[in-house]
């Protein structure tokens, strides 16, 4: 039915396509340069990094006017250009204007009590937010018209040296990207207007991604960074290792980015379990908070167990060992019970750590009032908490936390890349996909799902064991249920069984709600929502497996078919 | 007489009151071709079932090459005994290489030290594999497909893909559960020859269909199973004979039958 509706009004729209296109590309410029308030915002001290205070400014272009402008030219480009699959770019490029222009006009439509603060009716004329909105909604209507194609599959080869230029200036881009994307708007509470500088800029950077990957380049530089996998991951670690000396570079972004690793690190972790052998586990945060504990218990804290210190890596190492056994104990009813049975099972181990750490069972928690005064790491005595010096270069404090965070992440990614391309890893998916036919191929399913909850769960507690220095307590507040939903969240939202997926789905879970603070209660809202909203659009996830990409592409396939019948029907 | 490769003594199953399986008793000989007909309900799957450890016997035992079977899939393919499924069960978001692959699970030693770290005898071990799974689809005429997803195969050739799987397992018998059901007549035809093949690799193997015309003309040896018992046990010749095998498929032999069987002789001859 809705597919009919739809040809029904691409064949009133295709004429129009190009001169609405091309309509709203001018609008958006237009808007770009307009005034978007009829009074003056900002009264107080803005910080530098402010796009807002650019409101009563009307021909100074930055921020999300900045934003506005490059979308209009794109439009342009992309609606008289050849452009391979036009109709789907122009989509993004109008999704993107819509989404810049309306949480903007949104923003100070409340903040200045009224539409009044976006229309004339105040005796000023600003337009700027109406004419955006007008703006985005043209070009979504021309790319309707225009046809939404298949993404343009890029056959053309380049030579290796070609290849790594290219290489290197995407993942120069993320890095830029991932640099501008936590600074914008500034550190936490200090820019009261930080949130929706962030949100509308969130709306640029997804519409531009979008367009790009409508455009066929995201797919083409994949496919290029496959086969250059190995400069790829040198060139990946670089840049994370880079990231210390761009905007980002100051204590508290790297500390944001150091937990952010540690989440990814256990996030990944959980991707063995739940993405590789599709055993859901609901309780997994209960072993990063066990691997915390050992580690917290060796440190030579004040209220620690053990009234002796053990260096770092050997603590790490019992940490993960611990981990590692209680896994093994959670996984062993999986030889019994399966799927929402199971999920049970975990759900309830999680609360018996969450009850015993609370309590302080056996006096290794010290119950509610945690385990404080963890002392920071060192290495040839310099504290990993401490900003360092070299030569010219200042690096912020916690800056060695977040390389030894960075390499730890590093290794897990290698951990669950190279089993997930073994013996163990194929008899996991087999598990997953049918396990009575994976027993039938002699695979002892038992033994590999014992395998997978306890390899999973040593490195949580080894991520846990670093969280625990870099935090310097240890409390059973961190390990809650919640926990490990957002970490279940994490790698659902990235892409199950995809390494890049659960690292980018750990940094979404944890700088979003950074991000949102300034809407204070509105944060968990604005923060579901947009979950809701990436699964609509996403439901394989952000950086889906490719194999599972591949399924998904197949049922679009199919359903285009069926339209397409559907429609000669009709 | 040489041992049998595998060997049912008188196996029963009892689902609660239902008497699935009564006393059945079958031998297979090296290099032969088995094939088990009986009408719907007749408990081919269930006689399956305990053939390879899914279920445990009530009573009775299986033997391979005079070992008794371990009750455990798992196990049961580790000794030898692989299977194919009535509704394929292939691993539909794996590719038809990996599928394979996974077949070759139980033959290959590494732990997951060795699929952690990948080191040179993982690498030696791993390129093996995917070799002789290579050649296993060769073998079953499955050719440039490795990197499809086995969901995206045409019906046949899935069908093939796990006949492949479970020859991967290097089985000494091989069950196959309804290999043609839903084929046409030229794959059908083509699945014959595959099974001679297979044989002549020296694996025995055991035929569950009700295509009556395949089965005659594709084993050495037929058993009827009726309710959960066995009827007759002979020669495609003898069982074709056998007035109360037509009995138990159609009830009172009409002339049309009777028609169709000589038809069937002919086309052999």
């Amino acid at each position: 039915m809705s597919t009919v509706a739809i040809s029904e009004k691409r064949s009133a729209l295709a004429p129009l396509g190009k001169p609405l296109a091309i309509a709203g590309g001018v609008l958006a410029v237009v808007a770009a340069l307009l005034p978007w308030v009829t009074f003056s915002l900002n009264d107080g001290n803005w910080p530098d990094k402010s796009t807002l205070q650019f409101f009563d400014a009307p021909f100074l272009v930055t921020g999300f006017r900045w934003h506005m402008l490059l979308f209009g030219v794109f439009i342009l480009v992309a609606a008289l250009a050849p452009t391979p699959s036009r109709g789907r770019v122009l989509r993004a490029l109008g999704w993107g204007t819509l989404a810049v222009s309306f949480i903007n006009a949104l923003y100070i439509t409340i903040k200045g009590g009224g539409l009044g603060a976006i229309t004339a009716l105040d005796g000023e004329v600003a337009f700027g937010g109406v004419v955006g909105v007008v703006a985005g909604v043209l070009v979504i209507l021309a790319s309707y018209g225009i046809g939404i194609e298949p993404v343009a599959d890029w056959k053309f080869k380049v030579s290796t040296p070609v290849a790594y230029l290219v290489l290197l200036v995407a993942f120069g881009g993320v890095l830029y990207a991932v640099a501008a994307m936590l600074t914008t708007g500034g550190v936490g509470a200090s820019n009261p207007y930080a949130g929706a500088i962030f949100l509308s800029f969130l709306g640029f950077a997804g519409g531009v991604l979008a367009a790009l990957s409508g455009v066929g380049l995201v797919r083409w530089i994949s496919a290029l960074s496959e086969e250059h996998r190995v400069f790829s991951v040198i060139v990946l670690a670089a840049c994370a290792l880079l990231l210390p000396f761009t905007d980002a570079g100051n204590e508290y972004w790297m500390t944001v980015a150091a937990n952010i690793g540690i989440y990814a690190a256990t996030a990944i972790g959980l991707n063995i379990v739940v993405g590789l052998a599709g055993l859901l586990d609901l309780g997994y945060v209960a072993f990063m908070g066990i691997g915390a504990l050992v580690a917290a218990n060796f440190s030579g804290a004040a209220t620690a167990y053990f009234g002796f210190s053990l260096p770092f890596p050997v603590a790490a190492a019992i940490a993960a060992v611990v981990a590692g056994i209680f896994g093994a104990i959670v996984g062993s009813p999986t030889l019994r019970v399966r799927g929402d049975y199971l999920a049970i099972v975990t759900l309830a181990f999680g609360e018996i750590f969450t009850r015993s750490a609370q309590n302080d069972i056996g006096g290794f928690t010290n119950g509610s009032n945690a385990i404080p005064g963890i002392p920071a790491l060192s290495l040839f005595g310099a504290e990993f908490n401490r900003s360092i010096t070299i030569g010219p270069v200042k690096l912020p404090g916690g800056v060695l936390y977040y390389i030894l965070i960075v390499l730890l992440v590093a290794a897990t990614m290698a951990v669950f890349a190279n089993l997930k391309f073994s013996r163990i890893g194929r008899a996991w998916i087999a598990i997953r996909e049918d396990e009575d036919a994976a027993r039938a191929m002699g695979i002892r399913t038992g033994k590999m799902k014992i395998l997978a909850f306890l390899i999973g769960a040593m490195l949580a507690g080894l991520a846990g064991a670093v969280f625990a220095h870099k935090n310097g307590t240890v409390s059973y507040e961190s390990f809650k249920f919640l926990e490990s939903i957002t970490l279940l969240a994490a790698v659902i939202l990235g892409g199950m069984g995809s390494i890049p997926g659960a690292v980018l789905g750990a940094s979404l879970l944890f700088v979003l709600p950074e991000k949102l603070r300034d809407f204070e209660e509105y944060r968990l809202m604005i923060f579901g929502l947009a979950l809701i909203l990436i699964m609509r659009f996403r439901p394989v996830g952000l950086i889906p497996d490719a194999h599972r990409r591949a399924e998904m592409a197949e049922k679009a396939d199919e359903n285009a078919e069926e339209a397409h019948v559907e429609a000669r029907k009709a | 007489m040489s041992t049998p490769v595998l060997e049912a003594r008188d196996v029963s199953m009892v689902f609660g009151g239902l008497k699935a399986l009564k006393g059945v008793t079958l031998t297979l000989e090296e290099g032969k071709i088995v094939g088990l007909i009986g009408p719907n309900g007749a408990g081919k799957t269930t006689f399956f079932n305990c053939l390879t450890g899914l279920y445990t016997p009530t009573t009775g035992q299986v033997l391979l090459k005079g070992n008794v079977l371990p009750g455990d899939p798992a196990k049961v393919t580790d000794a030898g005994v692989a299977r194919t499924f009535q509704n394929i069960r292939l691993f539909p978001s794996m590719t038809v290489l990996e599928n394979v692959m996974v077949g070759r699970h139980v033959r290959m030693k590494q732990g997951p030290l060795a699929s952690l770290f990948h080191g040179p005898a993982y690498q030696r071990g791993e390129k093996a594999a995917r070799e002789r799974s290579r050649e296993l689809l060769a073998f079953v005429g499955l050719n440039g497909v490795d990197d499809e997803l086995s969901r995206n195969l045409p019906y046949g050739d899935q069908r093939r893909l796990e006949i492949a799987r479970a020859l991967a397992t290097d089985p000494a018998v091989l069950l196959l559960d309804e290999p043609t059901a839903g084929m046409n007549p030229q794959e059908t035809e083509a699945t014959q020859q595959l099974i001679f093949r297979i044989r002549e690799t020296g694996v025995s193997v055991v035929v569950i269909e009700h295509d009556i015309k395949f089965i005659f003309g594709l084993c050495d040896s037929v058993s009827v199973l009726v309710q959960g018992e066995l009827l007759v046990e002979g020669s495609p010749a003898v069982v074709r004979a056998d007035p109360r095998v037509v009995e138990a498929y159609l009830g009172k032999p009409p002339e049309e039958v009777q028609h169709d069987v000589e038809a069937a002789k002919g086309e052999q001859a």
